[in-house]
């Protein structure tokens, strides 16, 4: 989750980071983007209205030329209507004077009514050739007397400079008795018309069109002008804008590393004190949930206390700390005395308040710069910070005397728990810490051999060395074997007793050893839980049965495995998911696997281990009860727990001819497993008469050397057994 | 536009004016002998003579006789009008109202056609044809066999209707009356424009001797067409106060007095009319001609007639009474 974040948060730093620089990560930068947009804009709506102002001044201009084009030619109608009636050269003078004073006027020919030219007159250095009206410019001209708008207008839109308009000249007059009863408002009036002739005028307005074109000129450069310092304002505006974005590169760079500590400065802008509060907001989060997870992680969720994992952490910085200020600290290693014994007594619980309890007050027993951890079950480590060998010692001594004066009182009973303690010592040696551990342990296990409820202090002697140095080589061999698929299985037949047929195989682990001989899990399961070895070894074991189930069950022959799972396995929360998905993987058959879960497990059943147990029976898994008769021996548990088979413990077994109580607790263990409705295994059945009186007994399957030793492939065949056994056991049907 | 200082002494003097000449049946202006025609409807009666109506009218050659001698009776007399449009059916009206035995006859009614109208006149042996209205006359002098009279009819020389079985009343107000009038009301007036059409000689040379005899300095145009009349007016328009506007269909239009009545208003020229209808254009002052007047004069011109022959009557009688309207 952490990682995702700080992922999207180093993008987005990066995303700032290019606000500006567009070299580094060769994407465009967001000012840029910006500014090109607003001045393709600026540009566009400019040019837009630089078009508009030349269409529009040309239309204004147009219309202009066409309103002094209309008053010209009124003006030229009613000025040379006396050309028509009588040869006068002041009419003609006046005409050429009306048209110098319009340098836009090139040419004014005035023509009589039957189209022959009456006068011209030219303004132009090279005046264009005038010609009578030809029969459908005199038709047309002829068709707009009287009309509204009595000309005829060429030239405009695509060449607006040009124009030539072609207007009748006429008279009017009122009727001889027209003026009898007059009325000049009267639109209608009847009115006598005469044609006298044609004016045409040809038009140029080159010089307003130039003008306009020159104005246009002036704002388009007026206009690039513009946008250049509007390009130039705006870089500089939008900089200064989003130069709150540039600041909050870095501390969403450093965010995205991992400080959560990181602090934003605050932003005049609203939309980036948004993203500004976002990201305090997602800091603190992220530093409530890195505390939540450091917390899970780190500590021990009994106690509160730190937890192995933790512990080797402080303890690795401590062992350079003390190599690097040459002193010395001390490890303690402490196991309590009487723990299983309560547990036993009063119960898990009792067991959890204990612990707690004894927590308390080991935290009470040490100094504020010692450490302290629980390792699991009744097992604290401390690691007392510098100080010799006697101050170690006396640190030791305190916190037996403080032990020894603690009481627990449970169920109106009262406990004086005692512990053990092992002392290491860290000094100038270079030693790894799982080898200081070991060191502790060892020194732990010398103290309760020694009668408990003491110090030792581990010293170097030869046999202790070869005992440390061999733990912490179960642990780099374990380790070597997990990591290069170097254990080995073997199959140990289980029979039912009735039918003599094998129904499963438990499966055991081994490892090789150095001298090519398998060594027994005895010899190195307890260096794998101390190292914490056990669930990937439980894992390695479940994927290796879906092989082996996968390579030798066939539907004519089908296997049933037995697997031994720890109780750290059920601590992982993968375990479920894990098995459901080898086995679909392998296609196992679920109902054919049976994971043995020891008794002390099965009774503490914490509630994660409960909805384990049963995630992995509704996918058909059967479970055994292991080693009964060891722990807890209490039958109402078989009551409450829901198992498939019980398997007696090897202790009762191993010599029961000659032990009448172990007969009879066997009996009454198979009487008991048949009525809560689970099947019994015996275990360590090495010989007949022991298989003689398992039998009768009551005693459902056998599993031991006279039944099969273990082997290398699961047996398919039927292993045989006494028939004495078994017409013993028919008999007593 | 007229001042209003100006404006309103004019219409002061005005309504005056307008009370003497029109209520008083231009007793004064009008023949003596002859009854006084009834006044129209919409003239005030005046009570004050103005300068102008003192005057005696321009010279009449026909003058009424004692009015201790009864006229004599006239005979029948056919009226023939152009149309019934107003401005000649109360002509004929009012005259005949003043004639013993009068017909009327209307060329524009077209339950018959005019030949046949005019063959009834013929037939009903008239004394005396009186023709108002140029197609009246031109119809009447070419076929009436009594002696015509008409009336109503600008340019009476382009038509040819002075014959020697013809004789004609002025279709004009009186000139010397409208400027005595039109001085009264704006006595600003110096120089006045005026453009008439070809042919006008007679009407030219009374005009002068009105304008003279009212110390007027008068610009007189000739113009053969509207527009020439519209151009003549331009150039005209910077050198008269006033302008006074001769009703010569020939050379006037709507167009052309629309807008020199709109240039005029513009360079504040005063303009006189003849026709009220105009002053909604613009126009200062309307001098008019009145029925009753006209109609008076054509039977003054029928009793001469009577008595003392065709020969003795002129070709054209001028009219004695004006109607002045201002806005």
């Amino acid at each position: 989750m952490k990682t995702r974040i700080g992922t999207l948060l180093a993008n987005i730093a990066k995303r700032f980071s290019g606000l500006y620089s567009d070299s580094s990560s060769g994407k465009r930068a967001l000012v840029h983007e910006i500014l090109s947009i607003q001045v393709f804009s600026a540009t566009l709506v400019g040019f837009l209205a630089i078009a508009s102002l030349y269409w529009g001044g040309q239309w204004i201009l147009q219309d202009n030329y066409s309103r002094w084009a209309l008053q010209w030619t009124d003006q030229l109608n009613e000025l040379g209507s006396p050309l028509y009636l009588a040869e006068d050269q002041e009419i003609r003078i006046s005409l050429d004077n009306f048209v110098s004073r319009y340098p836009e006027i090139d040419q004014v020919v005035y023509y009589a009514n039957d189209g022959s030219v009456l006068h011209a007159v030219d303004t132009e250095d090279d005046p264009d050739p005038v010609n009578a009206l030809s029969a459908a410019q005199l038709r047309d001209a002829i068709a707009v007397v009287g009309a509204s708008e009595p000309y005829l207008m060429t030239g405009g839109f695509l060449d607006p400079r040009q124009f030539n308009i072609l207007a009748p000249v006429w008279v009017e007059s009122i009727p001889d008795d027209g003026l009898f009863g007059f009325d000049p408002v009267n639109t209608e009036i009847e009115t006598k018309t005469e044609l006298l002739g044609f004016v045409n005028m040809k038009l140029d307005f080159v010089m307003f069109h130039d003008r306009l074109l020159s104005n246009i000129r002036t704002a388009v450069f007026i206009l690039l002008g513009l946008l250049l310092l509007f390009a130039i304002y705006g870089r500089y505006a939008l900089r200064k804008a989003l130069a709150s974005f540039a600041d909050l590169q870095l501390p969403i760079q450093e965010l995205a590393k991992g400080n959560l500590d990181v602090k934003f400065e605050p932003s005049q802008h609203r939309e980036i004190s948004d993203i500004v509060e976002a990201l305090e907001t997602t800091a603190t989060a992220l530093s409530e949930r890195d505390a939540q997870l450091r917390e899970l992680a780190n500590h021990d969720s009994l106690t509160g206390l730190y937890n192995r994992r933790r512990f080797v952490e402080v303890l690795r910085s401590e062992v350079l700390e003390v190599m690097r200020k040459n002193r010395s600290s001390a490890l303690f290693f402490i196991d309590l005395d009487q723990f299983k014994y309560i547990n036993d007594a009063c119960g898990h619980a009792a067991g959890d308040r204990l612990i707690r309890k004894v927590a308390d007050e080991l935290q009470r027993s040490i100094e504020r710069d010692d450490v302290i951890a629980r390792f699991g079950g009744d097992e604290f480590a401390i690691l007392v910070r510098s100080v010799d060998v006697a101050g170690a010692r006396a640190a030791a001594e305190t916190i037996l005397k403080n032990m020894r004066r603690m009481a627990h009182i449970e169920e109106e009973q009262l406990f004086h728990v005692h512990c053990s303690i092992g002392i290491t010592m860290l000094s100038g040696t270079n030693l790894h810490h799982d080898e200081l551990i070991n060191q502790a342990d060892i020194a732990c296990r010398e103290a309760k051999s020694a009668g408990r409820n003491r110090l030792s202090i581990f010293r170097l002697r030869k046999d202790g060395s070869k005992s440390a140095t061999a733990d912490v080589s179960w642990m780099n061999c374990l380790r070597d074997a997990l990591d290069n698929d170097k254990f080995e299985i073997r199959f140990q037949p289980i029979n039912e007793i009735d039918s003599g047929e094998t129904t499963h195989h438990e499966l055991l682990i081994r490892v090789m050893g150095e001298d090519g001989k398998l060594i027994s899990p005895d010899a190195f399961l307890p260096s794998a839980v101390r190292f914490g070895l056990m669930t990937e070894i439980d894992f390695w074991m479940i994927r290796h049965a879906a092989i082996a189930y996968a390579k030798y069950s066939t539907p004519e022959n089908r296997l049933q495995f037995s697997i031994n799972l720890s109780a750290n396995a059920f601590e992982n929360d993968d375990l479920t998911g894990y098995v459901q998905e080898t086995f679909e993987q392998h296609g196992v058959i679920a109902s054919d696997i049976v994971f043995e879960i020891t008794e002390s497990l099965a009774v503490r059943r914490p509630l994660q281990v409960d909805r384990q147990i049963a995630t992995l029976r509704d996918l058909g898994c059967k479970f055994a009860l292991d080693d009964f008769g060891t722990g807890y021996s209490s039958f109402s548990y078989l009551q409450k727990l829901q198992f498939d088979y019980i398997k007696i413990d090897g202790t009762f077994v191993q010599d029961l001819p000659n032990n009448p109580v172990d007969q009879k607790m066997i009996r009454l263990i198979a009487e008991v497993g048949r009525e809560a409705g689970m099947r019994t295994i015996a275990e360590y059945v090495r010989n007949v008469e022991t298989l003689e009186l398992l039998t009768e007994l009551g005693v459902d399957m056998v599993q031991g050397f006279f039944v099969g030793r273990p082997t290398k492939v699961p047996k398919t065949k039927a292993t045989p057994i006494s028939l004495t056994a078994r017409r013993q056991r028919l008999s007593r049907k | 536009m007229l001042g209003t200082g100006r404006t309103r002494r004019a219409l002061r003097r005005l309504a005056a004016l307008t009370a003497v000449l029109a209520l008083g049946g231009c007793s004064i202006l009008a023949p003596q002998a002859e009854p006084p025609p009834p006044p129209p409807d919409d003239v005030v009666e005046p009570e004050v003579v103005a300068p102008v109506a003192v005057e005696t009218p321009p010279p009449v050659e026909v003058m009424p006789d004692p009015v201790v001698v009864p006229p004599p009776k006239l005979p029948p007399v056919a009226i023939i009008v152009s149309s019934s449009q107003p401005a000649f059916l109360d002509v004929a009206k009012a005259l005949s109202e003043q004639l013993s035995e009068s017909r009327i006859f209307d060329l524009g009614d077209n339950a018959q056609p005019p030949v046949a109208v005019l063959r009834n006149v013929n037939d009903s042996d008239p004394a005396a044809v009186v023709a108002i209205g140029l197609r009246a006359a031109q119809s009447s002098v070419a076929m009436a066999e009594s002696p015509v009279v008409f009336s109503q009819v600008f340019n009476y020389h382009d038509h040819g209707l002075l014959t020697d079985n013809s004789r004609g009343v002025s279709p004009l107000a009186p000139f010397d009356a409208q400027l005595a009038a039109w001085v009264e009301i704006d006595p600003g007036i110096k120089r006045v424009g005026v453009i008439v059409g070809e042919g006008l000689e007679d009407l030219v040379a009374e005009a002068e001797v009105a304008a003279a005899k009212h110390d007027l300095e008068l610009h007189l145009r000739i113009a053969s067409s509207d527009q020439e009349v519209l151009y003549i007016f331009r150039r005209m328009a910077q050198e008269i106060d006033g302008f006074w506007l001769i009703p010569d269909n020939r050379i006037l239009s709507a167009r052309s007095l629309h807008e020199i009545l709109s240039i005029a208003k513009r360079s504040q020229i005063s303009v006189v009319v003849p026709n009220e209808s105009m002053l909604a254009l613009g126009a200062t002052i309307s001098i008019e001609t009145q029925p009753a007047d006209i109609a008076a004069t054509i039977a003054s011109v029928l009793r001469k007639i009577q008595s003392e022959g065709l020969q003795a009557v002129p070709p054209i009688t001028p009219l004695s009474a004006i109607r002045v309207v201002t806005q």
